[in-house]
């Protein structure tokens, strides 16, 4: 809860079934960073949309600061016009007749003219855009010199949120760099919410601060990147955030002698072999015999020297390596384990590690069962 | 050369854009932004006059409008009007005529213009009439003057409607296109082919010149 008088930054809840779907929460302390992550269809965009009051929602309430926004159970609508936020449209949307230092003028309207241009100006510089460039229009600027002017016209409205959607799509990799680092410092001086649409998971994880899961115009789950990446809510969250090591179970229940353990199934892909048992942490909220999904992030796996002696605990491995991508810095690596039918472990290694890790050699690897999350399979 | 004709299809053309003008920008501005039950047919209706025959459109205009009508009875009666075989009655025709000239191109400078700008716009605080004035305007402007242009050159050209409901009233009705054609029926060759000249040099110089503007005008995107 926040405490009275204190700043609320931005609340969000919508509840949609027509024109798309679209429904969850989100919140966005100020000077938050919220990255809202998911396929392209996902509703990213029209979440961004109901917040900028481009849309408005059949049912949903939009408060920054002290300011209802949009309140559709008490009618109040504030259209986009009166809402002070800071737009950074995925192409930018740069009225293409005007120049540079005009675009951001057009945010600026309530002044008059000499003050209008002179605080263009000051905002253009302020994202390094030179003199001669402020005067060039939108296709006479290269991507990255558009999207800082589409950044200083959404700065210059003295914005109370801040909305990025897919930012650095159109941007090459060389001008992300320095992009990212107007986007830190942005974050230093603004102490306002940012909301930042990406289907870019790196990106994502890199940038903000908490990341907001959606798919089918719902969102899923939200938290802080390591939080979902080590706790995904569910198998869908766990394929979207980009987790590989995935795999199907039944939770045989907690482990008597044992608190706070509980022992999981591992079941391969064919139903003869025998099955594996792993001692699991247990949060005490899956009933026996349930089928779960279970994951293990990629660095609870390690490879093993394989003259070291043998681990007792069941959390030891022995593996065939199906697949060796050497990616320059890191390799990607596919290993088939013997124990269980069908059964793959994705790692990422580097430095010496990839030595000696050849396609149809053997290896060993160790999986820190401590580390394996347990999401409970939801009934089709 | 019948410089009275000339003067008087300048004078239609310049008045007929005048009226024109504004309401073909709104009409056109609403058919490209909004979408509604029935919007081909709307659509359909303006440009019903592009493909009709002149003298059908006429005959309609002359029927509706003429001394026998209710309207044209109505006009006459209260406020002493005529509407037929006179400026004003050649003034309506010119501007039904000229309806699909003026409209569809501007609806099409309409369409073309980004969703996302209009968007940008509203962010960005300006409400519906800056957003015209300042956005929607100047990057339709080289379709709004093509189309301007196409109406002021299709009204020194019209003949068949302008017969039908004006007839050929020397300073009044008589159009140089139907100047043209009283020449060429009393044998007046030479006249014919002065008058002729000067409206497709005339023409030509106008169509040319406004591709040229659009041209340079259009925004590099």
């Amino acid at each position: 809860m926040t405490a009275p008088g204190a700043p609320i930054g931005l609340e969000l809840e919508v509840e949609q079934a027509q024109p798309m779907p679209l429904s969850g929460r989100l919140r966005c302390g100020p000077g938050e960073l919220v990255a809202l992550v998911g396929p392209s269809g996902a509703g990213k965009t029209s979440m961004m949309r109901v917040l900028a009051g481009l849309t408005r929602p059949e049912q949903g309430r939009v408060v920054v600061g002290q300011e209802v926004w949009c309140d559709t159970a008490q009618g109040i609508f504030v259209p986009p016009q009166r809402r002070h936020v800071g737009l950074v449209f995925q192409n930018y949307a740069l009225m293409p007749h005007l120049s540079a230092l005009g675009n951001v003028a057009l945010s600026l309207l309530q002044l008059p003219l000499a003050e209008r241009t002179a605080q263009a100006r000051r905002w253009l510089e302020h994202v390094g855009l030179t003199q001669e460039q402020q005067s060039r229009r939108p296709s006479q600027l290269s991507g990255g010199q558009q999207q800082r002017v589409a950044v200083a016209r959404a700065l210059a409205r003295e914005p109370k949120l801040m909305l990025l959607d897919e930012p650095f799509s159109a941007v090459d990799q060389m001008n992300r760099q320095g992009l990212y680092r107007l986007l830190a410092d942005l974050r230093r001086e603004l102490s306002v919410p940012i909301v930042l649409v990406t289907h870019d998971l790196n990106e994502a994880r890199m940038l903000a601060d908490r990341l907001v899961v959606m798919d089918a115009g719902q969102v899923l789950q939200q938290g802080s990147p390591a939080s979902i990446h080590n706790a995904p809510r569910n198998a869908r969250v766990a394929d979207l955030v980009g987790i590989q090591n995935r795999y199907r179970g039944q939770w045989l229940g907690a482990i008597d002698d044992a608190a706070g353990y509980g022992r999981l199934l591992w079941m391969g892909a064919d139903e003869t072999t025998q099955a594996q048992i792993l001692t699991v942490r247990d949060k005490g909220k899956i009933p026996s015999g349930q089928a779960v999904h279970w994951i293990i992030p990629s660095d609870g796996i390690t490879l093993v020297d394989p003259s070291a002696p043998r681990l007792a605990d069941g959390s030891d491995w022995d593996a065939q390596v199906l697949e060796a991508r050497h990616l320059g810095e890191i390799s990607l690596i596919t290993l088939a384990l013997g124990a269980v039918s069908g059964a793959q472990l994705l790692l990422t290694l580097s430095g010496p590690q990839r030595q000696g890790v050849n396609v149809g050699g053997t290896a060993r690897v160790k999986m820190d069962l401590n580390r394996v999350h347990v999401m409970p399979m939801r009934p089709r | 050369m019948d410089w009275q004709a000339l003067v008087l299809s300048l004078e239609l053309a310049a008045v007929t854009l005048l009226v024109l003008l504004p309401a073909g920008l709104l009409l056109a501005r609403w058919l490209a932004y909004t979408s509604f039950r029935g919007k081909s047919w709307v659509e359909a209706l303006v440009v019903l006059p592009l493909v009709l025959p002149p003298t059908v459109l006429g005959y309609y205009l002359l029927v509706s409008l003429g001394g026998g009508s209710a309207i044209g009875r109505w006009m006459a009666d209260t406020l002493g009007v005529r509407l037929t075989f006179n400026f004003l009655g050649l003034l309506i025709a010119s501007v039904v005529f000229n309806i699909p000239f003026l409209v569809q191109p501007v609806q099409r400078a309409f369409e073309a213009i980004p969703r996302d700008l209009g968007e940008a716009a509203a962010v960005s605080g300006l409400n519906a009439w800056q957003t015209f004035w300042r956005v929607e305007l100047p990057l339709a402007w080289p379709g709004i003057l093509s189309a301007m242009v196409l109406t002021f050159v299709h009204t020194l050209g019209e003949f068949g409607v302008v017969l039908m409901v004006g007839g050929s009233i020397p300073g009044e009705t008589k159009t140089i296109a139907i100047s043209i054609y009283d020449r060429v029926q009393s044998f007046d060759l030479a006249g014919a082919n002065q008058m002729a000249l000067v409206l497709v040099l005339f023409s030509l110089v106008a169509v040319g010149a406004s591709f040229f503007a659009s041209a340079r005008l259009a925004v590099r995107r």
